[in-house]
């Protein structure tokens, strides 16, 4: 079993780093948090802040476009490429399928997350800023972030388009940010269905505003533990369901 | 886990597969109550057009597909449970593999993809290159390689496990001359081996060289299924005669004992129904003497492209059957 998944895992993540895609948005990436010298003369004396800040959260936009748009051909292409075919007439369950699909976007995006916080401490030492390890707590829970944001991929890969799940996904991360405003709006809302409808998608998208915490990093306030736990653990159940929920359509899948 | 000796490696009960396709939903039969049994150690070939619902069958059989309703198993289980697929081999048709992969990596994830660890991996890698003599394009990324070296690597990925059973879809497919002898010499080894082979064509002349049974699928129907010999009846169907220096008082009256006939200068070609009709002919040339001779004399059988040409309806109906084996999505 354990063989099987990780041999799936294996060829995604062999295929993403194949891919130009992936190559194109870590450049960029880097690109992007190099950028934040050009910006400094703006900051007023709170350089050192507004870099940090714009490092982190390129980051952690870059590793979910990677998510959004490398997840979203997932399945998706191995049935368009047919290649589905060869994988599953091996000895490979469907659920096993989906679980080392998953895997190995998540080794991908550790390596991406790798990568790019290598870049943003070395542009910190370049530009004299000083770079605490302390930082790397934000860094963490953007990987929990990815772990929900990857499934929400997986989950439209299995049975969309990759534009459409890459839009569905990208949407989904978006909103995921507000959640907090929606449950304000089911408060206040006078509509029956206004209310209905933004409790729902309250309880059912993902609460991602809660894996941000660039904001206390970059100000050296002090961190929650008990909190960061509780996100960590709320990442994982709802990934797993997510996953479960794929695995079901799936498995269910006609080819 | 042997199964019992007289139990068929494939058998399917009234097996029937229904597209829905369309805006409209409209339905399609890829096939309609279809029996089947392949005892173990046998070739097999399945023969059909192209629509005709080889590919459907074949999908099933691998568990890729759900029949809509009837009965398919293989080694007397569902096709669908992965402990059935640790015993076969898959090729599909017109294979596409991951283009990013080199030979050598597509055969290292198709054996971890079978469960294969270690040392075992290296070793049936190394053995299926040599097999489909593709040693020389180990590490280089399939990209590159043509329809015959795909179709090559297709052949190494499903044997990679040392299946009991190799279904293939239309294996000839992109291969030349010399690639179909090769791989017609690896089926039969198979069979040497004890192996059952199943596959799928259009082209008669596979089936005819290393068959033991055809099957003959129609809009997904099992028309005949048995040996070439009973199926192809060895009764001759016409006699050719090519004639030369006939002239033409002569050539009038053989042109109507003849059923066909083709001039060309002083030689003529006619195509006589039997030996009494033949009989007719030699007794006029033997009247008409001075240079008219016979310069050959060729029985014609009936050949299973004649067999195709009687049994298949109109191209219509093919294609809409044709056109849903794709639809993966």
């Amino acid at each position: 079993m354990i063989g099987r998944i990780s041999a799936v895992a294996s060829n995604t993540f062999r295929e993403a780093i194949r891919d130009k895609v992936l190559l194109t948005l870590l450049v960029f990436g880097v690109l992007v948090m190099g950028s934040a010298k050009v910006i400094q003369p703006l900051a007023l004396g709170e350089e050192s802040k507004v870099v940090k800040d714009l490092g982190l959260a390129s980051i952690t936009l870059f590793c979910v476009l990677i998510a959004v748009l490398v997840g979203g051909r997932l399945v998706y292409k191995e049935v368009e490429k047919r290649t589905i075919y060869i994988v599953l007439a091996k000895p490979v369950r469907r659920w096993e399928f989906v679980l080392g699909k998953y895997a190995g976007l998540m080794a991908v995006l550790l390596a991406s997350l790798v990568i790019m916080t290598v870049g943003f401490y070395l542009i910190l030492f370049a530009t004299g800023i000083d770079a605490p390890a302390y930082m790397l707590w934000s860094l963490l829970m953007t990987y929990f972030e990815l772990v929900v944001v990857t499934a929400v991929a997986v989950l439209f890969s299995t049975f969309v388009t990759p534009i459409a799940s890459a839009v569905f996904t990208f949407a989904t991360y978006v909103v995921g940010h507000l959640t907090r405003d929606l449950r304000l709006l089911a408060a206040m809302s006078p509509s029956p269905i206004v209310k209905g409808g933004s409790q729902f998608l309250y309880y059912v998208l993902p609460n991602l505003s809660n894996f941000n915490i660039r904001g206390e990093v970059v100000h050296n306030a002090l961190l929650n533990p008990q909190a960061l736990a509780l996100s960590a653990m709320y990442a994982v159940v709802y990934a797993a369901t997510l996953l479960l929920i794929s695995v079901f359509i799936f498995s269910r899948k006609d080819f | 886990m042997s199964s019992p000796v007289n139990e068929p490696v494939i058998n399917t009960f009234r097996l029937t597969k229904v597209y829905r396709s369309g805006f409209r939903l409209k339905s399609v039969r890829a096939l309609d109550s279809l029996d089947l049994q392949i005892e173990k150690g046998e070739i097999f070939g399945f023969l059909g057009p192209n629509g005709a619902g080889k590919t459907t069958l074949i999908k099933i059989l691998m568990g890729l597909s759900k029949p809509t309703s009837g009965e398919a198993s293989v080694f007397g289980e569902s096709p669908r449970g992965a402990r059935v697929k640790s015993r076969v081999g898959f090729l599909p048709e017109s294979p596409y593999f991951y283009d990013y992969l080199t030979a050598a990596e597509f055969l290292k994830l198709s054996a971890g993809l079978s469960g294969m660890r270690g040392q075992e991996v290296a070793h049936s890698v190394r053995r299926l290159l040599k097999l489909v003599r593709m040693e020389h394009a180990a590490n280089d990324q399939m990209r590159g390689f043509s329809r015959g070296m795909l179709q090559r690597m297709g052949i190494a990925q499903a044997l990679i496990n040392d299946p009991e059973l190799v279904i293939l879809d239309e294996p000839m497919g992109g291969l030349d001359p010399v690639g179909r002898k090769e791989f017609r010499d690896i089926i039969v080894a198979l069979r040497e081996r004890g192996k059952t082979v199943f596959f799928s064509t259009h082209i008669l002349t596979d089936v005819e060289m290393i068959c033991d049974r055809v099957g003959i699928v129609i809009s997904g129907k099992m028309v005949d299924v048995g040996r070439l010999s009973e199926i192809l009846t060895e009764e001759v169907e016409s006699i050719e005669v090519a004639i030369a220096g006939v002239s033409g008082k002569f050539r009038k009256v053989l042109e109507r004992v003849a059923r066909h006939s083709i001039r060309s200068g002083d030689s003529l070609l006619l195509s006589v129904r039997n030996e009494s009709d033949l009989d007719k002919v030699m007794a006029i040339l033997r009247e008409a003497g001075g240079d008219a001779r016979i310069k050959s004399l060729v029985p014609q059988r009936k050949t299973l492209e004649d067999y195709f040409m009687a049994h298949v309806g109109g191209p219509a109906s093919r294609d809409a059957a044709g056109r849903r084996n794709h639809d993966g999505y």
